[in-house]
This record gives C-alpha cells, structure tokens and sequence, in this order.
C-alpha cells in the first residue's frame, strides 16, 4: 500500500509579531513550522504503514520548506517530493492542488491520500476537495479516525469516523483510492532519532518544476478569485442622544443626566390605519437612534 | 542520500551556538576538522541575549574580512558616554570618535541584535564545513576510562562521540558542572540582565542621538538608578530601534526585594533617560544572567577530552569602564579550536595535551585581561563604586552649578560635606580610592 501526505509549510503562529512602527507583520521575525494538521496526518501515515508500504511526503513550497521534508524523512517517511517553479506566484488552494494532484500523478498515484483539513495560516480547508476533484476520487473531510483491517486491505476498503456539528461522529467507508481530511491534534508527530535526523540534514530533496509535471504557467491561471483588500472591522456609527433643544436649559440637563429614562414618558398611537402608525414607530426609532436614518 | 555509521564520531562537537561556539566550530572546520555544533535553539541565536554591542570587530575582521559587510549588523559605536546619576541629575563624560578605527574600518564595536547576528555567524561556521543540528539539547557528558567522549542529546539514541567536546553552552554550564569543573555559583557572583528593544524611526535616532548616517551611541549609566541594589543601565542604538536595559546583582535583588522590571520602568522614567525612548515602542523583552565576577568564578578550563569558552567560562569582563563579553567569547572559542586542532594533529586529547589551551588563552589576551582586571568586579560591582559615588558625583555637580544667593562653595569643602553626609568612613574612602587605583591604574 502505498500513501501519500500533504504537508504545508507555515508561519508558526507564535511568532507572528507586528512592527509597531510600519503596522505589518515582521516577516523576518518569523518562523516556520509543519502544519499541525498535517503533522497528525503524517504520524497516522506512519503507524497505518504495512510492512510492503510507502509513505510519501509532498510539499509545494520554496527551498526553505526542504528542512521541513528531511525532517519527515527523519521521523520515518521513506520519500518527499517538493513542487516549485519560478512560475509559481500564488499558493492558492485552487494552484496548490492543481500542483499537488500532477506530482501525485508524476510520481505514480498512490492508494491513499492524507491531508491536514486545515493549515494555520490560510485555512480555508479546501484542499483536499479540490484534490479529490482533479484526481476524481472520493474525500472524507473532517476525519478523526479511520482504521485498516487486513481484510480489507485486500479489498481496498477503508472505515472512516467523520466529525459532525455537536460532537455527533459519523462512522462511514470509502474505497480506495481515496483522499482524507484530518482534524487538528489527533496525535503528534514521532521524535525523530538523532542518527535519522543527522543523516537527512543533507539529503537532497527532488524537486519537480512545472516542466516535470507537465504544466504550463497557462495551468495556473484561475482568475476566478481575486482578493482586492482586506479590511478590519468597522462597527456601524452610533447616534448619541441628544436631548431636545427647544426646552430649557435645566430641563435639557435633567434629560441628560436620567440618561434617557425622562424621555420615556411615551406616546399612544390610538388612531391611524396601521401602516401609519408603523411609520410612526420607525420615525421615533430612527429619532433616538435605534435605527439608522434613511440616507 | 548520504548514510553516515551508525556510530558517528566527530573530531570536535562543539556545544551552543553562540559567539564562542560558531567562532570555535569556524575555525576548527576551516583547519579540515570533522565538527558538530549542537544548538538547543530552533536556530542559533533563538535563545541567546545580550546587550548587545559586538566591540572586537577587528578580532573577527581576521576571521572573517570586512564581515560587517554581509553580517546583520545594525550601528557602529563610535561614542560612548558613561552617566552619572543621582535620581534628579546626570553628569555624563561624553566620549566621541570620528578617528580612524572607530567611524572607519574595521572600527570598533556594533550594535547587534544577537538573534539575527547568531544566526549569521553560524552559517559561516556552516559555510565552512561544521555539522549544524539545532533543536538538540544536551543533556549529559559520555565518560570512558575518565574521560570525556561525546555528549548525549535529548532524543532516541542521542550519544554522539568526538575526540574533543568544546562546552560553549552559556552562563550557568551545565556541562561544566557536569564534567566536575564548576562548582555552583553563588548569587553575589552573577547578575540579572533585563531588557528592552524599543522601536524607533531612524531618523528620529539620528536627530535625538546627534548622529548621522550609520553611527551608534553605547550609553551606561552608574549611580541612583537602580536604587540600592548593585548595578547598572545601558541603552544602545539600533537601526532601527533602542536596546536598553537594567542589571542588578542578583544576591542584592534577593535581598532588597526589588524586582528586575520595575527598575527598567524606574529607569525609562528617569529625567534624562525619558526623553530618548519617548514616542518608541515596545518589540522585546528578555532577560539573562551574566557572569560578572570574572576571574573568581571561572571553572577549571579543561580536563580529559573537555574545554571550556565564552560565558560558560566566566569570560564577561563587567569592570565598570567595560562591559564586554562577545569578543571574549569569540577569542576564547578561538583559542578552545586551536586547541582542538592541535591535539587532533597531536592524537592525544588528555587533560595534558589540551592544557595549552591556556597558553592559546594569554596569547589571546583573554586570560591576561581578567587577570589584569581581576581585582575589578568584587568591588566595582558592590554598593558604593556602582551605586553610592556615582550618586555622589551627580550631588555634587548640583551643588557646584547652583546659583540661590548662598556663598559659593570651593570644591574641596562641598566634597567634604558630601563625605560628612554619606555614611562613608574617611578611611573606607582611601581603601576605596587605593582599589580603584590597583584595579585600573598600575
């Protein structure tokens, strides 16, 4: 049986720290790490391994993410593949895949796929759908377990236990060849031995150019999408009460201060048809506030 | 992929990546050594504080030429000013140099920040041939028929042997303790360091320091600040920001109750101080222990198959006109790897052979500098040197420039009122004078 997991490399949140003086985040301050969810996926790989399997890491990022695959290497993994090009400018989830799914293909496609559902930093926890749609093989998100008995190695079926809104488990199954989205945390990633992690400081990572692959930059293009700007909160501009300005001075100053409540000696709304007397309630909300005032 | 034996063996493991360490694994790899720098760090620097400015630029200008040029430097101090303070006064010698040295190269000192400064040195060490492996903590020393052989790392099947293990693992050696050559410290003899990073514009350093361009500031401060536990202040320009921060003797911390952060607030907030941080803002915080006695607590230097450098070794020259530990360490690093090379040359790494270690260390001036000054810190870092005439300087200052119809006093009696007013006994004043004249003088 061969696997395969998906590790993403990313800024370790921990050291995310904003410049106070240019008000962005300190990209030289920060390090990297291996997704958490990605960490639970690759450990799973490892102790799901039979004897005769293969465990393959795959990585689409720049050189530095290199460290992070010998260091896969080093808990156990028997390949990694990393996937960069020049080309690439953007590692959304869309191109990642696109990515992800040719080198599965370039380096013989495996029996199962392993996938964190979530990275730290992006997280829009798409991958593994859209890997499942470029490879058109079955997904299971949100995974919490999943198990292999011998039997049904042979018969390449798979049990899954799905994770559902208020701690609900779904216990379903699915055939292989297929791809599973891990939760965060499940278990840690095994110590590497000091031997295995001196032995793959040095080795080298094969890296697969959108040549290799067969892509085109053309490949890559998906306009479907554009982030134009992200922009904090902005809490809706409240209305102050004020008090009303034909009435004396002394009076205005005890509206004021009974904060409201003088105000509330209130008005019976006894006659009218019925549309006249909800426009007189929106009025009296908008007056004091409680509504916004039509533009 | 490269396999290696299972059972490695380096000719030097060099423990802690800090100055002395990546100084000691550069040059013991440039002279064709097998070497292994251990880091417990995610990277070398992560763990690592100090002030920081790198004076001994020329030291490593012979290792590595003009290395300012592609190291992570930020200013280079060409003035230094040395302050006076009374809890309302400064009085500050000023000390400017625009000569050859200084301003120019190799010059003098630079501000640094040790993360980024550690990290590079460390790849030069990489760069030339040493085996980096960070994220490994040591946890003990390998013995064999009494000697020292290897070093075990925190993690499965983590015994590494060498021929030479080099201790450069800080302050409070743990390897050093562990190979029985450090007793335990006691408190009077360290201090604690506490600081801040302060981001500023640099255009507003320039303008508030009177600098231009490149040029840094090294400022420290003596007297009231630290109200009365033993020590000190420092404030070093930056790029793009301030370092600044309080060390107190930790015995006398102890005992006055006083805590390490409300001296840093007391010290932002001092008159003279609070104009040169204000507007800034908060990066960093760190603190750490330094050994600042010196020639009194440094360990035994070497035994069978064992040396030690930099902090782990004492070597941090805090004698009140000097504040310097990174050049020591990298000398001593130095020193520790032509030790290492010629035992390797020689194939003896007994206590014997490595015990010209401390011929390479007086060559280095390392051993001749804190036996010069060795009679410096016991008393420079007690109460009176550091605390009490600085105090009285800037007193003094006060009364000689005030101008409120009284007579003016000569120099001579207003001292002597001061004396009168301090608790100091004449001859306590002499035994002092007479020490800082041994210490600095002759």
């Amino acid at each position: 049986m061969r696997i395969a997991v998906c590790l993403k490399y990313v800024p370790d949140p921990g050291t995310i720290e904003v410049d106070p003086l240019t008000g962005l985040i300190a990209a030289d301050r920060l390090l990297y790490m291996l997704n958490p969810a990605d960490e639970s996926a690759l450990e799973l790989a490892l102790r799901l391994r039979p004897p005769q399997g293969t465990v393959t890491v795959f990585n689409v990022g720049p050189v530095e993410a290199d460290r992070l695959l010998q260091e896969a290497l080093a808990a156990g993994a028997d390949a990694a593949v990393r996937v960069w090009d020049s080309a690439i400018s953007s590692t959304k989830p869309m191109i990642t895949t696109i990515l992800l799914a040719a080198a599965l293909r370039a380096a013989e496609l495996p029996d199962l796929v392993l996938c964190g559902g979530h990275s730290v930093d992006r997280g829009s926890g798409t991958v593994p759908a859209l890997l499942a749609e470029h490879l058109g093989w079955p997904v299971v998100t949100e995974v919490t377990q999943f198990e292999m008995q011998p039997d049904e190695l042979q018969s390449g079926r798979m049990r899954v236990q799905r994770r559902l809104a208020r701690g609900a488990r779904a216990e379903s199954e699915v055939t292989l060849p297929a791809i599973l989205g891990l939760e965060t945390g499940l278990v840690h990633l095994r110590q590497a031995s000091l031997p295995s992690l001196m032995r793959v400081k040095h080795t080298p990572i094969p890296l697969y150019g959108l040549e290799e692959l067969g892509l085109s930059p053309q490949d890559l293009h998906f306009p479907a999408m554009t982030l134009h700007e992200v922009m904090p909160p902005r809490p809706r501009a409240r209305v102050m009460f004020t008090p009303d300005c034909h009435r004396s001075a002394p009076e205005r100053v005890a509206q004021i201060l009974s904060a409201g409540v003088a105000g509330k000696a209130g008005q019976i709304l006894d006659s009218g048809t019925p549309e006249q007397q909800a426009d007189a309630i929106i009025d009296f909300l908008r007056q004091h506030g409680f509504l916004e005032k039509s533009p | 992929m490269t396999a290696l034996p299972a059972k490695e063996q380096f000719d030097v493991i060099v423990v802690g990546a800090g100055p002395a360490g990546s100084a000691a694994a550069l040059l013991s790899a440039r002279a064709g050594l097998k070497v292994l720098l251990l880091e417990r760090g995610e990277y070398p620097g992560a763990k690592n504080v100090s002030g920081a400015v790198f004076y001994g630029s020329a030291i490593l200008n012979q290792l590595i030429p003009n290395w300012w040029e592609q190291a992570p430097v930020e200013r280079y101090i060409c003035r230094r000013d040395i302050a006076f303070m009374s809890p309302t006064t400064a009085v500050a010698l000023d000390f400017r140099c625009a000569g050859s040295g200084y301003a120019t190269a190799p010059y003098n000192g630079f501000s640094v920040l040790r993360p980024k400064f550690d990290r590079w040195l460390a790849a030069q060490a990489e760069a030339a041939g040493a085996f980096l492996l960070t994220s490994a903590v040591v946890d003990d020393v390998l013995w064999d028929d009494g000697r020292v052989v290897g070093v075990r790392v925190r993690r499965e099947q983590g015994e590494i042997y060498g021929k030479v293990v080099i201790a450069c693992d800080g302050v409070n050696s743990f390897l050093a303790k562990k190979a029985g050559l450090q007793r335990e410290f006691h408190a009077h003899e360290l201090s604690l360091g506490v600081k801040e990073v302060i981001g500023l514009d640099p255009a507003i350093i320039q303008d508030r320091f009177h600098l231009t361009g490149n040029e840094g500031i090294a400022f420290e401060y003596l007297g009231a600040i630290t109200e009365d536990v033993h020590g000190g202040a420092f404030l070093y320009t930056n790029r793009d920001s301030l370092s600044l921060g309080v060390i107190g003797q930790v015995s006398s911390l102890v005992e006055r109750r006083k805590r390490p952060y409300e001296l840093l607030e007391r010290f932002k907030a001092h008159p003279a101080v609070a104009p040169l941080v204000r507007g800034g803002k908060l990066r960093e915080y760190s603190a750490h222990l330094i050994p600042e006695s010196g020639w009194a607590m440094q360990p035994k230097l070497y035994t069978d198959g064992l040396l030690v450098a930099g902090d782990a070794a004492g070597f941090c020259l805090a004698a009140g006109l000097y504040l310097e530990g990174m050049n020591y360490a990298i000398q001593s690093g130095l020193a520790a790897a032509e030790t290492a090379i010629a035992a390797c040359r020689r194939g003896n790494f007994s206590a014997r052979s490595l015990a010209v270690y401390r011929k390479h260390l007086k060559q280095r001036h390392v051993s001749t500098d804190f036996r010069a000054y060795r009679h410096a810190p016991s008393f420079v870092n007690g109460p009176r040197l550091q605390n009490l005439y600085p105090e009285m300087i800037a007193r003094s200052m006060e009364q000689i420039f005030r101008v409120d119809g009284a007579p003016k006093r000569k120099i001579l009696p207003l001292a002597y009122r001061m004396v009168r007013q301090s608790e100091i006994r004449p001859g306590q004043l002499l035994r002092d004078a007479y020490q800082v004249a041994r210490a600095y003088l002759w």
